[in-house]
């Protein structure tokens, strides 16, 4: 699991790789405090490289998105493949946390 | 940091000897040097002063020698690493120090240089050592707390299962080593009905454990009281359990009530996978999700719940992830497929069995791969 982020205007897009769970999810967590400032006014995660999500992961995923909310700042996830998206579904946390297609339809969603 | 340090020996000019030569050690706050005339001293200090790092002792001295004081330092303090400083060529007594445990020797005349030398190797020993020390008692800590999760979930799991005269239910666990956070409940409701919960609370260890005890408890005082069903029961327990919302934890669960009158069973899904109904030919289906979310997440939401009817010979399983995300030592995922396959060549007889060759079957899968989550499956088999 490693993660890379940019910053466009206040919109920070972050993406992950591999497997998110229980031996990586603190690190995740970390990583994911350390691309946000108090100033930016949305996270778009993408997760197109991301193999598996434990429920570790998405734990993380929850805090982060109520440290953004805190923040008055949204989270978005983009381009979830199958399996991924499939997690989420049964979860139900895509009734939490948006998910896009692509990371156009992501940024153009939060900035909307 | 200042490393303190006891110096030993019974010549006098000593004391101001060293104190001038390891003056800039001094200076900069690397070294402090305490002294002592004989071993009785030395262990005295030893004794009042636990902030001593190390010793560098001369043999021959009145009342207590040094090779004497080499063998009471452990009592004293385990952890104290000793130098010796021994006459030229005196191998008799340099090899009985460092059978009694001294860590090095210099010889005398002292060569200041090669005993500061000395003094900083034992150092950085004593540095690794004292990590490694640190590193265990957090192991052992953590060891604890594993084992303390581990009891909790165990005591909370049924052991007996309730039967009627047209059903049998059956559950068992498997914990993984790390401690995961699974946990099974058969609840027996008015009118003969019963309710079956299966779920997979999100983090390990005491936290989880505790959160999964609460997430418990809540659910069968929610399941006995309440008589509209599953959906209502986890709207209940969502709410009570998003209440404290800081630890961003959460469960997923499966609840349902089977009412053996009438063979219906109506489930509700809290962010669980979907129950799977294994048929007496074999061929078996997923049910469809309820569109619910893990509880603890969201508070206020409100959950629905499906029926279905089992017919005689039905059996449905509940199962957790550690059953579909089973994973093979090449890393293959077996998926709920796995189950099928199992169940379509080899039709579940009743409710022990089924969910005995399901535990084999993911066991089977995952062959000498490590196991990181709880595996955990529930069943009910109409007869």
């Amino acid at each position: 699991m490693a993660i890379s982020a940019e910053r466009e205007g206040g919109t920070v897009i972050a993406r992950a790789d591999g497997r998110i769970d229980g031996s990586n999810a603190s690190e995740f967590q970390a990583d994911l405090q350390g691309v946000i400032e108090d100033s930016d006014k949305a996270l778009i995660l993408d997760f197109e490289s991301v193999s598996y999500i434990s429920s570790a992961g998405l734990r993380v995923l929850l805090l982060t998105a109520k440290t953004l909310e805190g923040n008055g700042a949204k989270l978005a996830l983009c381009s979830l493949s199958e399996p991924i998206r499939e997690v989420f579904r049964i979860s139900g946390f895509d009734n939490i946390i948006p998910i896009h297609d692509s990371q156009a339809e992501a940024s153009a969603a939060v900035s909307g | 940091m200042t490393y303190k340090i006891l110096v030993v020996d019974d010549e006098p000019d000593l004391e101001p000897l060293v104190l001038q030569r390891m003056r800039r050690q001094i200076r900069r706050g690397r070294y402090e040097f305490v002294f002592a005339h004989n071993g009785i001293e030395a262990l005295e200090q030893l004794q009042a002063d636990p902030s001593i790092d190390m010793v560098v002792s001369d043999i021959n001295m009145p009342r207590m020698d040094g090779l004497t004081l080499l063998e009471q330092i452990p009592n004293v303090s385990p952890d104290i690493r000793a130098i010796i400083v021994s006459a030229y060529g005196d191998m008799e007594n340099i090899r009985t120090a460092m059978n009694r445990g001294a860590f090095d020797f210099v010889t005398k005349p002292v060569d200041f240089d090669d005993l500061q030398f000395t003094i900083d190797r034992t150092l950085e020993h004593i540095e690794q050592w004292r990590e490694a020390l640190s590193t265990r008692d957090k192991l052992v800590a953590l060891q604890n707390e594993l084992d303390v999760a581990s009891k909790m979930q165990q005591s909370i799991l049924p052991t007996a299962f309730p039967t009627g005269p047209s059903y049998k239910t059956f559950g068992t666990m498997q914990p993984a080593r790390n401690v995961g956070g699974d946990f099974f409940d058969v609840i027996r409701l008015e009118d003969d009905k019963v309710g079956l919960a299966i779920a997979d609370v999100s983090d390990k260890g005491v936290p989880a454990a505790l959160f999964m005890m609460s997430s418990r408890t809540l659910l069968k005082g929610s399941a006995i009281g309440m008589v509209e069903g599953p959906g209502a029961v986890l709207t209940e327990v969502n709410n009570l359990l998003s209440e404290d919302d800081t630890t961003g934890m959460f469960v997923t669960m499966l609840y349902a009530v089977y009412d053996p009158a009438t063979g219906v069973l109506t489930y509700a899904s809290g962010g669980h996978d979907p129950p799977l109904v294994v048929h007496a030919d074999g061929t078996s289906e997923l049910q469809p999700l309820t569109g619910g979310i893990a509880l603890g997440v969201l508070g206020g939401f409100e959950f629905s719940q499906e029926s279905f009817e089992l017919q005689p010979g039905d059996t449905v399983c509940f199962y957790t992830d550690g059953v579909t995300e089973a994973t093979n030592e090449q890393g293959v995922l077996m998926g709920i497929e796995g189950v099928q396959d199992l169940f379509a060549s080899a039709p579940p007889v009743d409710a022990e069995q089924a969910g005995m060759a399901m535990m084999d079957r993911v066991l089977a899968f995952t062959g000498e791969a490590p196991q990181f989550d709880d595996i955990t499956c529930l069943t009910l088999r109409r007869d």
